[in-house]
């Protein structure tokens, strides 16, 4: 997102913002979506709380607003849904997960326990 | 070796609702050894990633296969062995959680701290380039490879203990929030900040050891 602190905090190469603060027009617009919409370090916060409640239509609407002026608060987004989808398919791939193992011990304990049933 | 002793391993006694459905199978192919040999190993995995000691992870593993041992007779083969157990355990972690809840205090207040300030700039905007880079490959790709899900394991282990409790409860297990809530004794509020913070860590963490390591 563009603020006037742009000088002091530069986009790197890899911003993909659909609109980005070059040319006069497009600063104001930036600067405009700034002023309208949360701040980055509050849209992450709000973009967590929407996995886990539905936000309001106004709320919803800044959002992508927002995104038009800020790819990282939007990959941030999709990341938060990577991270769901993968944490939800751990449970199968627990074993290359990796980790340690039972111990001779509790598999001989184990045994004797089930086995006594 | 020690003799073993059924008190000394009792679980913990909790309510757990009906296990899912699994393989009909006889009795033979059910032997308790067998689960042992095959599976033990995972679901102590598992469950060591979700309760993070070894002897609790033992105890969720033996409450399991004593669920299944009781109710394998009424199975009807809808999903492997293997996820039917998981299945089992995740109510046992459930289980486990909901005690937990009612006997401490599951918010993670010290875990609060916003440790994430340097990424933004005063004004809260990211420093730009201290923001997200674009994640490649994508998840669908990652899901393959071991490696991924060594650092998905490494990346949990390292949340602070009650703030992975509550986001693998989230996003492992797809308990509703309200529930959680309940089950854990917190408020919506704290539990909407202690799953931030998680994210945020995790996301963190990802990044730097899987999506933008060095090559």
């Amino acid at each position: 997102m563009a603020t006037n602190t742009e000088d002091s905090n530069p986009r790197p190469p890899d911003d993909t913002s659909a609109i980005q603060p070059t040319g006069w027009l497009r600063k104001m617009l930036v600067w405009t979506i700034s002023g309208a919409t949360p701040k980055c370090h509050d849209v992450v916060r709000i973009l967590s709380e929407q996995m886990d409640h539905e936000l309001p239509v106004v709320m919803r609407l800044k959002l992508r607003l927002h995104f038009l002026a800020c790819c990282w608060c939007e990959r941030y987004m999709k990341q938060l849904h990577c991270m769901r989808e993968t944490a939800r398919r751990f449970p199968v791939h627990t074993d290359e997960a990796g980790g340690p193992v039972l111990s001779p011990e509790a598999r001989f304990r184990l045994k004797h326990v089930l086995n006594n049933q | 070796m020690k003799q073993p002793n059924a008190a000394d391993f009792s679980p913990p006694t909790v309510a757990s609702p009906e296990p899912p459905t699994a393989p009909k199978r006889d009795r033979a192919q059910t032997d308790p050894d067998r689960w042992v040999d095959e599976h033990g190993d995972c679901l102590f995995r598992y469950a060591l990633v979700r309760v993070r000691r070894r002897e609790v992870a033992e105890d969720l593993v033996q409450e399991t296969l004593l669920a299944a041992i009781r109710s394998r007779e009424k199975f009807a083969g809808q999903s492997s062995e293997r996820s039917w157990l998981t299945g089992i355990l995740k109510h046992k972690i459930s289980d486990y959680f909901r005690k937990l809840g009612r006997e401490t205090s599951f918010t993670d207040l010290e875990s609060l701290a916003d440790e994430f300030s340097e990424k933004f700039v005063p004004e809260g905007y990211w420093v730009h380039v201290k923001g997200p880079k674009e994640w490649k490959p994508e998840s669908d790709e990652v899901v393959h490879r071991a490696e991924f899900w060594q650092t998905m394991r490494h990346c949990l282990d390292k949340l602070p203990e009650r703030i992975a409790n509550v986001f693998m409860l989230r996003e492992m297990d797809e308990v509703e929030s309200k529930e959680i809530c309940s089950m854990l004794s917190i408020s919506e509020s704290n539990l909407w900040v202690m799953l931030h913070r998680a994210r945020m860590a995790l996301r963190e963490c990802l990044e730097i050891n899987w999506f933008n390591r060095e090559k």
